[in-house]
């Protein structure tokens, strides 16, 4: 499928979210799978590429971190025009983050229609419980109601559910429609899924995230 | 030693009582006007000496650095990254011997590396602060020493390895010792004391001032230095005790109720602190065991101030940054001023709300690049538009307009839906620089926006564009191996029409990626702040480089005219992304086909005059210099003639 490389198909990846819900951290946790406390407020937008392995099949992703303060937004709209995914992120802790989405996606929906886009949904820091504001409950039912095609409870900081994310996401892209069954089903799903855990090589700069990622460590440093 | 250690713990203790540190409102009253240069003076590095032994060369030498007169240190101390590397001590022998050659005056030669010393104390500002005691951290200090720079900055970030920056400032260092001399020379030559290595008047400006500035103003110079070229005491002279009277206000906002959502800007604030610079010791908690590092505070006092003083920006991401930067450099009250006159004078309305100085801006870079680097702006921004295709990807901020006057407007329609490039443009622009390029050569370019104003910030930004064309040519070469150079110009292939424009688009994005990737990596490499000037701004043939003020206040203000007027366009006729199905429907009601007609007069109208105005400023504003040297040539032939 892959011509030497030079084909593949890649797939472009908005981050959405206010300021400090973690949209950086989780593209470092999947990119490089380390996680810092902090990371510097993102100004403007970032552009990150990389290869992913998945299924024996090797796609290309695109994804562009952007800044999340508000007035930030007249400049992201036409990054949101052509992406195949738009991940709305927010923070638990922050129920201010969690009211947000609503406005990240209309904004996607006014950009991309609602139906060229896989819509997804994240609610990061979920290692912080003892800080929750939004249950889980609360975010499955907004993802319904806002039509995502993903939700998804994740910790950067201790790497849970970041590999199953992009895994889900992945298998929701054309290039996987064939060899999986519908991918958007367990759409309110939180619970790291265990399933199956595919066998892939790995290969040099390639993400393989056929491996699950068990660890749901708890307790904040902080 | 010893005695040095005794200077140190006296200085420590007069700091405590009458240095910036009361003025850091760790003291009962604000009294934030007073000290010359607190920063430089206040040193952190002297407590970590007296907890842990094995730091004390480091920090022994900045006791003695602010009366050095003795000048028994050891050069090793003042680069003194890492104090008990064998390799660091070789390398600090060679610095002496180095710029013992270079400069030919051995007593010279001393003082000049003794107050260089003064750079290493740079990084330690002032957060000895509120840091009751040192024991313990000593261990994390001491390797915050080897790895972090004179800034207190980690070295080794994702584009550059530690040992990469070590190779690097051996030589760079000698590079600052010798300028610094010659900065000394300077000044003493115009009469101007350095007192306590910290001048507080420079020089009238001139040429050779403006090399020296371009060369780099020494780093323990800095925050005087730049407070004297931006005139920030004429400021604050004007404005006295504001800031003391904003800071009761800030006081009682963030005392009370940090949640106050009558106040926004207080949380967005909050959200950033702790997302500025984390790299950096001096902004990093760890160390603070009790409480907040000074710095933090001082960040959101300076931060929470500005956005009750100029409402019209209120806080904007990445004024953090530039607030933090200033503050490594400058007491909190001038780094206030400071920051309000970059986002006045230096950077206006790029913080705005709606961001519109910011893509003002990138107007004026993008005319730049189209000007003067043409060879560039064939990758950022190819023919694509020519195309009926380019709706999907070209646009970027402004919305799409009707296609009857879609060509009319193509001549200069990347001043309204900049190039893709641009967002990425945008952040050099917003945060000066801070995170995009590293440290040393943010800081030069500091140096010269300051001195020069800031027409510098795009001839640095060109230089970056320049410097960045191999890089550029190698991964669109990769890419497009086949035929052409040039990214976009694919067409005139064998594919039906329809296949190729979707071939041409798909290579479009392709593109435009790969060219942000280059853009976006390639300044983060440029460790040496020398490499932009030797290779470019010093440079004659490069012809950006006769760029002046007045040139980009023009340009700004044509760019500002034109966007405008599509604004205004785009208004009338109602047409945007988010309505296209009611204004196509608009379109259709004949009463407001005519308001369509008045409107279409008005955007030809506004582009008529666009594309003159672009001319009129090629030849009034000196904007096309070969068209100007043509013109000499003619009116010299005609001379002749006569």
């Amino acid at each position: 499928m892959s011509r030497s490389g030079k084909t593949l198909t890649k797939y472009k990846i908005v981050f959405l979210g206010e300021q400090g819900v973690g949209k950086t951290s989780l593209i470092t946790r999947f990119m490089y799978d380390t996680f810092d406390d902090h990371y510097q407020a993102t100004i403007g937008i970032d552009f990150l590429s990389k290869t992913m392995y998945l299924d024996d099949k090797t796609i290309r992703l695109q994804l562009w971190d952007t800044a999340g303060q508000e007035r930030f937004r007249s400049l992201i709209p036409s990054y949101i025009r052509d992406s195949r995914v738009a991940i709305v992120v927010y923070d638990i802790t922050k129920k201010e983050s969690f009211d947000f989405i609503d406005k990240w996606i209309n904004d996607v929906k006014n950009e991309r229609g609602e139906d060229n886009v896989i819509l997804c949904i994240v609610g990061n820091k979920n290692d912080l419980t003892d800080q929750r504001q939004v249950s889980i409950e609360e975010g499955e039912n907004k993802a319904k109601q806002l039509g995502a095609n993903i939700f998804m409870e994740t910790s950067t900081k201790a790497g849970y559910n970041v590999k199953t994310l992009f895994k889900r996401i992945a298998k929701s892209l054309p290039e996987f429609q064939n060899s999986t069954s519908d991918p958007l089903s367990g759409d309110s799903k939180t619970t790291s899924d265990k399933n199956d855990a595919n066998v892939g090589n790995d290969k040099a700069g390639i993400i393989d995230i056929s491996t699950e990622e068990g660890q749901q460590q708890s307790g904040c440093q902080c | 030693m010893s005695k040095d250690e005794t200077t140190i713990k006296k200085m420590l203790v007069d700091h405590k009582i009458d240095g910036p540190l009361a003025a850091k409102g760790f003291g009962p009253k604000y009294s934030l006007r007073s000290p010359s240069v607190p920063n430089l003076h206040a040193k952190v590095y002297t407590e970590y000496n007296m907890s842990d032994p094995t730091v004390g060369n480091a920090t022994g030498g900045q006791g003695t650095s602010i009366n050095e007169e003795d000048g028994t240190l050891s050069v090793i101390d003042m680069y003194g990254d890492d104090d008990n590397d064998i390799d660091d001590i070789v390398s600090s022998r060679a610095i002496n011997l180095g710029s013992g050659n270079d400069d030919g005056n051995d007593a010279d030669d001393l003082r000049s590396s003794t107050q260089s010393e003064n750079i290493f104390n740079t990084t330690s500002i002032n957060n000895s602060i509120d840091k009751p005691n040192g024991t313990g951290t000593g261990k994390n200090v001491q390797q915050d020493a080897q790895h972090n720079d004179r800034y207190g900055f980690k070295k080794q970030n994702n584009s550059i390895s530690e040992s990469d920056y070590d190779r690097w400032w051996l030589d760079y260092s000698k590079y600052c010792i010798r300028r610094k001399h010659k900065w000394q020379l300077l000044l003493e030559k115009s009469g101007l004391p350095i007192v306590d290595d910290s001048p507080i008047r420079f020089p009238p400006k001139s040429e050779k001032l403006k090399r020296y500035v371009r060369k780099g103003i020494p780093a323990e110079w800095r925050g005087n230095a730049w407070w004297y070229f931006a005139r920030g005491q004429e400021k604050l002279n004007k404005h006295k005790g504001l800031y003391d009277k904003l800071l009761v206000k800030v006081d009682k906002m963030t005392s009370q109720n940090k949640n106050d959502k009558t106040y926004p800007d207080l949380d967005i604030i909050e959200r950033d602190l702790n997302r500025t610079f984390p790299d950096n010791i001096h902004f990093q908690k760890e160390v603070f065991q009790n409480g907040e590092p000074p710095m933090i505070k001082s960040l959101r006092r300076v931060l929470v101030s500005f956005s009750l003083y100029n409402p019209k920006i209120g806080y904007c991401q990445s004024m953090n940054f530039i607030a933090g930067l200033l503050l490594l450099f400058l007491d909190e009250e001038r780094a206030f001023w400071m920051l309000v006159i970059i986002t006045s004078r230096y950077l206006p309305g790029v913080h705005d709300i709606n961001l519109e100085g910011v893509n003002i801006d990138q107007g004026v870079l993008m005319l730049c690049v189209k000007e003067y680097l043409p060879e560039i702006w064939t990758y950022i921004y190819p023919n694509h538009s020519d195309t009926t295709v380019d709706t999907e990807s070209n646009r970027r901020t402004m919305s799409s307009v009707p296609h009857k006057t879609q060509s009319s407007m193509m001549k200069n329609n990347f001043l309204y839906k900049l190039p893709p490039i641009t967002l990425c443009t945008a952040s050099w622009f917003m945060s000066c620089f801070i995170g995009v390029l590293p440290i040393e050569t943010t800081l030069r370019i500091w140096d010269c926006m300051f001195y020069e104003e800031s027409h510098f910030l795009f001839k640095a930004s060109l230089s970056i564009l320049k410097l960045s064309e191999h890089d550029l040519l190698k991964h669109t070469k990769k890419r497009y191996h086949s035929s052409s150079r040039l990214p976009y110009s694919i067409t005139g292939s064998n594919h039906n029409s329809s296949g190729d424009l979707l071939n041409n688009k798909m290579h479009q994005d392709e593109n435009d990626m790969e060219i942000f990737q280059v853009i976006q990596t390639f300044p983060k490499k440029l460790l040496n702040p020398n490499d932009i000037f030797d290779k470019i701004i010093f440079k004659k043939k490069f012809s950006f480089n006769r760029l002046d003020q007045e040139e980009i206040d023009r340009c700004r203000k044509y760019v500002t005219t034109q966007r405008n007027k599509y604004k205004r366009y785009v208004e009338l006729i109602g047409n945007d992304d988010k309505t296209s199905e009611e204004s196509s429907a608009t379109l259709v009601n004949k009463e407001n086909l005519d308001k369509t007609q008045d409107a279409d007069d008005i955007i030809n109208g506004a582009l008529s005059s666009e594309v003159y105005g672009f001319k009129r400023n090629l030849t009034g504003v000196h904007w096309n210099n070969s068209l100007k040297e043509k013109v000499r040539q003619m009116k010299k032939k005609i001379d002749g003639d006569e």
